[in-house]
């Protein structure tokens, strides 16, 4: 007991430094369970509390986050034609990409966090842990290279006008990470859209595209490597290889269809992840693993997911039967296909299953996630303004999800009065 | 078909509230219901499907140069366009209150105002700019009489559902609904840039 000993002996008082009492708080409940409950949390359901229902999601997104690293570092080294195998120089891609992912999960932390802080303490109510899960899910939607005051301001505008402005944890209406990314999107709408941005440590330079010098973190972990006799890597500056686009499937299917996007990449390329795309988006595996394990543990409700399912599968279906003999590529996708481009299966388990935004009955559920995926393609597919749906088709269903659960609450109550 | 595009166009994609800011007075103040803000949508989507049409003929056959007189007096079309809206809102306010006595005291003086309220006579204006066809503007106004039903629906379902929610006392009500309806507007353009005749094989 030696740990809680000092921990009780250095606790701030709380009336004289409230700030610094709740920051105490926030941290000491990583340690050690409080002997208090939670008071008016959201998600009554049984002995899970808010923070151990967070932590769940936390940990169901670390495979994504290690693929995604791994996977930034993969795309780099391909665009200047180095390690062309996955697996090949792994730990120079692994490296990579977490220079690049440590410093965005950093920021977004500390911005996101910071705000949290300053709220609970303002209000006097203990840290809501709401932003663990946003703060995990942030990085994961972005891509490598994003500038990173453009990454605080769109956390800030999130936490702040997203979430704080509605009374905190559990009580916000859109989607918190998904209204960062939206931010991104139409703020700085050449920082997350187009073909280069998906790769990382890349510039124009003139004419032609180069990789950009290495900074001190390279650097250093060159030195390490250095010392075991390891590759490293080297200066940088390197030529990009010709033919090198950085497009993402969906970009690709857009201009020219099916065979536009398997004369870059193979199916099963796109299934396993080594694709260009947000950070935690591509590896479908790992994603639906993931997935089971939110659904097994009782946090995701399978309602939404495969009722999106359905929804995109339909619409994909009737798209392909109306694109039938047409000059529309993209509608003649096969539906199956559909599924194998972009981040449906990232969004699917992750963002539309939250269940503060998410509709709240059990018919909703299956309503809203319908709409979601019939929503989602029809952007995907149907808007040229926007390469991939599900973002704002999910921003878009989150408005709606209170009208559907009030409807689906009165037929619920005329269908008892009718009984009784 | 080319009125179904126009219809979804101007209901998902031109949305009235979320992507003009048109009919903003009435969309703030009577949506903190559901039920409430169910009827005065109702109300809207009548007065824009009728005033529509009749302002078209108006402005085709009364008021252009090769109407009844022969000469311009489309400087009158203002003037004729809201005293044409202001009797159909008189006639909607005879037949809710005949109607729905319940309905007519909740939305008050909200009623008559939608003699002034800008969607309605924006939608006219729209009609006249756009050169719609008779057709398409009875499609036009149904349709963005529909955009401003699902929006005033939806704002008012979310503002039941945050009065349990523990917002800053100095953003409550109307602040609320400002913040609100900016992000609503932020998810509907979700469906700007869709052009549904592309699809339809009408263009």
């Amino acid at each position: 007991m030696g740990l809680l000993d000092f921990l009780k002996k250095i606790e701030p008082d709380k009336k004289e430094s409230p700030f610094l009492h709740t920051l105490f708080d926030g941290f000491f409940t990583f340690a050690f369970a409080p002997n208090t409950v939670t008071k008016g949390g959201v998600h009554i359901r049984d002995g899970m509390d808010l923070k151990r229902l967070m932590v769940h999601v936390v940990l169901a997104l670390q495979l994504c986050l290690i693929f995604g690293a791994i996977n930034i570092g993969h795309h780099h080294f391909a665009s200047i034609g180095l390690y062309p195998g996955f697996v090949e120089g792994l730990h120079l891609k692994l490296a990579h990409g977490l220079i690049k992912l440590i410093p965005i999960i950093i920021v977004t932390h500390l911005v996101g966090l910071g705000i949290e802080f300053y709220y609970a303490a303002k209000k006097g109510h203990a840290i809501e842990e709401g932003f663990l899960v946003s703060g995990m899910l942030i990085p994961l939607i972005m891509p490598p290279d994003i500038p990173l005051w453009i990454l605080a301001l769109s956390v800030a505008f999130a936490v702040w006008i997203g979430k704080e402005a509605f009374g905190g944890t559990g009580m916000n209406i859109l989607n918190i990470a998904l209204l960062a990314r939206v931010f991104v999107f139409f703020a700085y709408p050449t920082t997350i859209s187009g073909d280069e941005v998906w790769v990382s440590n890349i510039v124009k330079d003139g004419t032609d595209h180069i990789s950009a010098a290495y900074g001190w973190g390279h650097s250093f972990v060159d030195m390490i490597f250095g010392a075991f006799g390891w590759a490293t890597f080297g200066e940088g500056g390197k030529a990009v290889i010709d033919g090198y686009t950085g497009a993402t499937p969906l970009a690709l299917a857009s201009k020219g269809g099916w065979d536009a996007v398997t004369s870059v990449y193979t199916p099963s390329q796109m299934w396993w992840g080594g694709i260009p795309g947000s950070i935690g988006e591509t590896c479908k595996p790992i994603i639906i693993v993931g997935a089971l394990f939110l659904i097994g543990v009782g946090i995701a409700s399978w309602r939404v997911m495969v009722g999106m399912l359905l929804g995109a599968a339909l619409t994909a279906m009737l798209m392909n039967s109306m694109a039938a003999g047409t000059e529309h590529l993209f509608l003649q996708v096969p539906w199956y296909y559909q599924f194998y481009m972009g981040s449906f299966f990232f969004a699917m388990a992750f963002m539309a299953t939250d269940p503060v935004t998410a509709a709240s009955t059990q018919r909703g559920k299956w309503i809203y996630g319908f709409l979601i995926g019939a929503i989602g393609m029809i952007i995907r597919v149907m808007n040229p303004a926007y390469p991939e749906g599900w973002m704002l088709a999910i921003l878009f269903m989150n408005v709606f999800a209170p009208l559907i659960d009030h409807y689906v609450l009165e037929s619920n109550i005329k269908k008892r009065l009718n009984r009784a | 078909m080319e009125l179904f595009n126009i219809f979804i166009k101007s209901a998902f994609i031109d949305n009235m509230v979320l992507a003009y800011f048109l009919g903003m007075c009435s969309y703030l103040a009577v949506s903190k219901t559901v039920n409430t803000a169910f009827g005065l949508g109702l109300a809207v989507i009548f007065v824009l499907g009728i005033t529509m049409p009749i302002n078209w003929v108006i402005n085709e056959y009364l008021l252009g140069e090769n109407g009844l007189f022969q000469t311009d007096l489309t400087f009158l079309r203002f003037i004729l366009f809201i005293a044409v809206i202001a009797s159909m809102v008189q006639l909607v306010e005879m037949i809710i209150e005949k109607v729905s006595p319940a309905l007519y005291n909740s939305l008050g003086i909200f009623l008559p105002l939608i003699t002034v309220n800008c969607a309605i006579l924006g939608g006219s204006l729209f009609m006249v700019s756009r050169e719609y066809n008779f057709g398409e503007s009875v499609a036009f106004g149904l349709g963005g009489g529909f955009g401003w039903f699902l929006a005033i629906i939806a704002i008012a379902a979310i503002r039941e559902k945050i009065k349990y929610s523990n917002v800053p006392p100095a953003l409550r009500g109307l602040g609320m609904a400002f913040i609100l309806t900016g992000l609503m507007g932020i998810a509907f353009m979700a469906l700007m840039g869709i052009d549904p005749a592309v699809y339809t094989g009408t263009k």
